[in-house]
């Protein structure tokens, strides 16, 4: 089965240290079963119509994490604070922190 | 923040998968989440309900606690330290109180005896009783999270995670940290400084510098003695740094390849204006870090007597939402002056500090 081309980048900001963290994975070059899940997590959250900005309730110190997708020419980008994201949000944001480089 | 209820969501969307329930949606803003409730269909909108119901819970539990006072004792210091055992939900279990023995967990100890000390730096310096001014019970959380490598105030309590390991050790390890995010609550009850921009990282620098107060006053040293540092300890062997932050040189805490150069200015000429961070918070703190740290030099002694006083009563007295570096200029000017005198040597040193860091 032909996949699109899918590139992920995840750029971790703020926290108590600051230090900021970019993640990328190339989703087509993934093993099948994360790639799979991370192409349903991304069409199924109707990714490309989110906001560019999610608010939050600002708490001291928290992380703001950038979520970038590129697919097929097209790329868009969501900035989400880490008090508004929702379980889903952050096995996302967790999966794209550990498997990307 | 996740409660009891979104736990069990999380688990009915695994139980769930094939279905089309939209599994990021409860990211979506509370506008948003009305419109799903009218318009989406009905998975979409049962989702939308529990969802909002959940963080409705949360919110009104805040409100009414943030309304009850309870009668306590002026200056009575009360503690507890919980275990979040790797989970993210908060406060975790009780595992200790206040007078209650040492527990065999390190984390536990270190939250426990930063709480005091800044409690202690707090009511015996600056006759403040808790956080609120009003004995509010000191609640710390340790274990959040697997790997976190962050500590914060959440609006109630400390949370400190364990650090990855790799480049980070556990938060509680440097009792500055515990300092700073308890002066985030002080801040939070006081001037209330909005997290963005000048005043967000004015919010910063007020933690840093009482959390570094903190660690001064429990090691006893005076301005000469102290190393002005926010979280030594904090980063991981072979990670070249000595900290996070310098107070005294600006933008030499640690020179990493994993991590990158401390980026803080010692300079407004040299303010961040991105907008990463909230507009570089824990970016342009370094500038009335520096300040601080100057006036605190040539004022000298223990930095907690004359220049902490002087930052803490603008902070508690003067400063508002919206100030910002200039504000905070004049602020600690005018009080240098009402508390020492006129063109006294103490008001001297804190005008020189800003102008020497190019606020004014």
């Amino acid at each position: 089965m032909e996949e699109k081309s899918m590139r992920i980048t995840v750029q971790r900001t703020g926290g108590f240290t600051a230090i900021p963290i970019t993640k990328t994975v190339d989703v087509t070059a993934m093993p099948t079963n994360e790639a799979t899940q991370l192409r349903q997590m991304v069409e199924a959250a109707d990714f490309f119509d989110l906001p560019a900005e999610i608010p939050s309730t600002s708490q001291p110190d928290r992380f703001v994490y950038q979520i970038s997708v590129e697919q097929e020419g097209k790329r868009h980008s969501v900035t989400v604070g880490e008090t508004a994201m929702g379980p889903d949000m952050k096995s996302l944001v967790d999966l794209l922190m550990k498997s990307g480089h | 923040m996740k409660t009891r209820q979104k736990k069990s969501i999380r688990a009915k969307n695994y139980a769930n998968k094939s279905s089309h329930v939209c599994p990021i949606c409860c990211i979506i803003p509370p506008h948003m989440m009305d419109h799903i409730i009218m318009h989406g269909n009905d998975k979409m909108r049962a989702y939308a309900l529990q969802t909002l119901r959940s963080s409705e819970q949360f919110r009104g539990k805040r409100e009414v606690m943030g309304n009850v006072s309870f009668a306590v004792s002026p200056g009575q210091k009360r503690r507890t330290v919980y275990d979040a055992a790797e989970g993210e939900t908060l406060p975790g279990a009780l595992i200790r109180a206040e007078d209650g023995p040492p527990s065999r967990d390190i984390a536990v100890n270190e939250a426990y005896d930063g709480a005091g000390a800044t409690y202690d730096l707090f009511h015996d310096v600056f006759e403040r009783n808790s956080i609120d001014d009003q004995g509010l019970r000191l609640d710390s959380t340790v274990h959040y999270g697997t790997r976190y490598d962050n500590a914060f105030w959440n609006g109630n309590q400390m949370v400190y995670g364990d650090g990855d390991g790799q480049l980070f050790n556990r938060f509680t390890i440097a009792i500055d940290v515990i300092g700073h995010e308890l002066t985030h609550g002080v801040t939070q009850y006081e001037a209330g400084l909005i997290y963005k921009g000048e005043s967000g990282a004015l919010n910063e620098s007020f933690s840093d510098v009482f959390g570094s107060l903190v660690k001064q006053r429990s090691l006893n040293q005076s301005v000469n003695q102290a190393d002005w540092l926010i979280g030594a300890g904090l980063l991981a062997p072979g990670v070249n740094g000595a900290a996070l932050r310098s107070l005294k040189e600006p933008g030499t805490a640690y020179d990493d390849p994993m991590l990158g150069k401390d980026p803080q200015p010692a300079f407004y000429k040299d303010l961040y204006r991105g907008s990463q961070d909230n507009g570089g918070v824990h970016i342009n703190s370094s500038i009335p870090n520096h300040a601080f740290y100057l006036a605190a030099m040539e004022i000298g002694g223990f930095a907690w007597e004359k220049t902490g006083k002087i930052w803490y009563i603008a902070l508690r007295d003067t400063l508002r939402s919206r100030a910002n570096f200039r504000r905070a200029a004049s602020a600690t000017i005018n009080i240098a002056g009402e508390l020492y005198g006129q063109s006294s040597e103490e008001q001297l040193a804190v005008r020189n500090a800003w102008k020497t860091v190019g606020v004014i």
